[in-house]
C-alpha cells in the first residue's frame, strides 16, 4: 500500500466512523491539471464504493478554491441535478499534505473529448438536449435557496460584466509571458461595449463545457463535474462558454451537440431568461478571452517549472492561438 | 511560443525520468500520450518557428510605416518610424522573439491611439495585420 493510500485510509477510517475501511486501487487519472485526481474504491461496513480524491496541486492552472467546489457539489447535487454526491472536504494539510476533497464516483461513464470532431455519436442530440437543459436550470436556481447567497462574485446586476472582465484582466497581467496585442484589443472592446444589465444573478458554473461532463452508454448525462471556478454572476457567462467554438472540436454543432438555436432555445426554456444576442455575443467575447487567460496561466505554470504537466504547455501552444484566431476574427471582421 | 521549445524538452525529460508510472497505468499513459504530443508539435515548431516571427516582425514593420504618417504623436511617430526601419540581425529564435515583443508592444500602442482617435483606417489595418498573425500561429494536430 503507497504511503498516500494508507493516510487516505487512516483518513477515511476516522471521517466515516469506519474503523474496518479498507482503502484499495488507489490511481490517478489522467487530466484535470488545477487538481490531483485519484479513484479509489472504499471498503467498509458490508459496503464496496467507488470513491474520487481532488487534491490539491503544488500549483494549479488557476488559483481556485476547492471550498467552492465542494460547496457547489453539495448544493446541485441537493437540488437533483446530475452531480456527484460529495462525501468530505479537508482543508488542513495534515491529513494528505495539501487540503482535498472526497466525492462519488460515477462509474461506466464517458466523457467527450474536445479534440474529436464527433464526441458523442449517435447520442449527440439526446446529451445536448440535456446538457443546455441542466445548464439552464443551474441558471434558473435562486443562489440563496441552495445555499451560495454568499459565493464569490458581484452581486449587481450593473457591474457583472466589468467584475469579470476586470478578474481576467488581472489574470492577464500576472501571467503574461509575451505581449498578447489580441488579448489586449479583446479586453479594451469589452470595456468600451458592456452588455446590458444582466436578467439576474445566478450560479455561474465557471467552466460548463463538453470534456467537463461525464454520459453513459445509453446517451445519458450522469455528472456535471469541475465546479472549481464557481461564482455568483451572469448565467449568460455559462452559455458563453459553453458554445464558444473551442468545445466544438470544428463540428458546427455547438459543443459538438446541437444547432446553436436548438441550444440556446433549450437553455432559455430552462432557466426563464433570454438569450439576447446583443448581450450574448458580449458573453462569447468574454468567453474566448477568460479561455486565453487561462491558457496564459497554464503556460506561465510550466514554463516557471511551477507544474510540468504537458497539458499546461499544450495549453499554452494549441488553445492559446486557438483563442486568439477566434477573438482576431471576431473582432477584426470586416478587416 | 510560450513555453519555448527547450523548456518543453527539458520538462518532458523530467517527467519521464521521473516516473510518471508512479501513479498508475493510465495516468502514466495519459502522460505520456501528452508529453508525445507535444514532440510532434514541437518538431513542426522547429521547421517553421524562425519563418513565423520573422514573417511576423516584417509586417509588423511594414505596417508601421504605413501607419507613422498619419500619427500626430510625435514619440508615437517616432517610435513607428525607427522600429519601420529596424531589421531582424539574427535568425536565431530568442532574437527574433526579442524583437517580435518589442514590435508587439509597439503594436497595441499604435492600436489604442487609433482607437482613440477614431482613426479607423489604421484600425482597419491592424486588425488585418493581427488577423494574418493569429493564424499563422495557429496549432495543427494533423499530420
Amino acid at each position: 500500500m503507497s504511503d498516500l493510500s494508507q493516510r487516505l485510509q487512516d483518513y477515511l477510517r476516522t471521517r466515516l466512523s469506519a474503523p474496518d475501511l479498507v482503502v484499495a486501487g488507489l490511481a490517478r487519472i489522467p487530466g484535470g491539471a488545477s487538481r490531483e485526481t485519484y479513484r479509489f474504491r472504499a471498503r467498509y461496513a458490508g459496503r464496496d464504493r467507488g470513491l474520487i480524491l481532488r487534491r490539491d496541486p503544488p500549483a494549479s492552472l488557476i488559483e481556485t478554491e476547492r471550498t467552492t467546489e465542494y460547496r457547489a457539489y453539495e448544493a446541485f447535487h441537493g437540488l437533483g441535478l446530475p452531480v456527484p454526491e460529495p462525501i468530505a472536504l479537508e482543508l488542513s494539510e495534515g491529513p494528505l499534505e495539501r487540503p482535498f476533497f472526497i466525492m462519488e464516483e460515477v462509474e461506466d461513464c464517458q466523457t467527450g473529448s474536445i479534440m474529436s470532431p464527433d464526441p458523442f455519436g449517435p447520442h449527440a442530440a439526446k446529451i445536448g438536449q440535456q446538457f443546455f437543459t441542466v445548464m439552464g436550470k443551474i441558471a434558473a436556481a435562486d443562489p440563496r435557496d441552495v445555499g451560495l447567497g454568499d459565493f464569490e462574485g458581484e452581486q449587481d446586476i450593473h457591474a457583472v460584466a466589468a467584475h469579470e472582465v476586470a478578474r481576467w484582466e488581472k489574470v492577464v497581467e500576472e501571467d503574461e509571458i509575451e505581449p498578447q496585442p489580441i488579448v489586449r484589443a479583446a479586453i479594451r472592446w469589452l470595456k468600451k461595449n458592456p452588455p446590458p444589465p444582466a436578467q439576474k444573478i445566478s450560479v455561474v458554473h465557471g467552466d460548463y463545457r463538453t470534456g467537463n461532463f461525464l454520459y453513459d452508454a445509453g446517451g445519458d448525462i450522469r455528472a456535471i463535474l469541475d465546479w472549481e471556478m464557481a461564482h455568483l454572476g451572469d448565467p449568460l457567462e455559462d452559455l458563453g462558454w459553453a458554445i464558444d467554438p473551442l468545445w466544438s472540436g470544428g463540428n458546427p454543432l455547438v459543443g459538438g451537440m446541437l444547432p446553436r438555436d436548438e441550444a440556446l432555445a433549450l437553455w432559455e426554456k430552462a432557466s426563464g431568461l433570454k438569450a439576447e444576442p446583443v448581450a450574448l455575443h458580449w458573453w462569447e467575447i468574454f468567453a474566448s478571452l477568460k479561455g486565453a487567460a487561462i491558457w496564459m496561466s497554464a503556460a506561465r505554470e510550466y514554463a516557471e517549472g511551477r507544474n510540468t504537466d504537458p497539458i499546461n504547455a499544450f495549453s499554452g501552444w494549441y488553445t492559446l492561438a486557438f483563442h486568439n484566431h477566434v477573438l482576431a476574427q471576431k473582432l477584426g471582421a470586416g478587416s | 511560443m510560450s513555453p519555448e521549445i527547450p523548456t518543453i524538452l527539458q520538462f518532458s525529460l523530467q517527467r519521464l525520468a521521473g516516473g510518471v508510472g508512479e501513479h498508475g497505468a493510465a495516468f502514466a499513459a495519459g502522460q505520456v500520450g501528452l508529453i508525445g504530443m507535444m514532440m510532434t508539435l514541437s518538431a513542426k515548431e522547429y521547421e517553421r518557428g524562425a519563418d513565423i516571427r520573422h514573417t511576423e516582425n516584417e509586417d509588423m514593420r511594414a505596417l508601421f510605416g504605413e501607419l507613422a504618417g498619419g500619427v500626430g504623436d510625435a514619440a508615437l511617430k517616432a517610435r513607428l518610424e525607427e522600429a519601420a526601419g529596424s531589421k531582424d540581425e539574427s535568425l536565431r529564435i530568442s532574437a527574433l522573439n526579442a524583437n517580435n515583443y518589442a514590435l508587439r508592444r509597439l503594436l497595441t500602442d499604435a492600436q489604442i491611439y487609433a482607437e482613440d482617435h477614431g482613426a479607423q483606417d489604421a484600425q482597419t489595418r491592424i486588425w488585418a495585420v493581427l488577423k494574418a498573425l493569429a493564424a499563422r500561429r495557429l496549432v495543427s494536430l494533423g499530420p
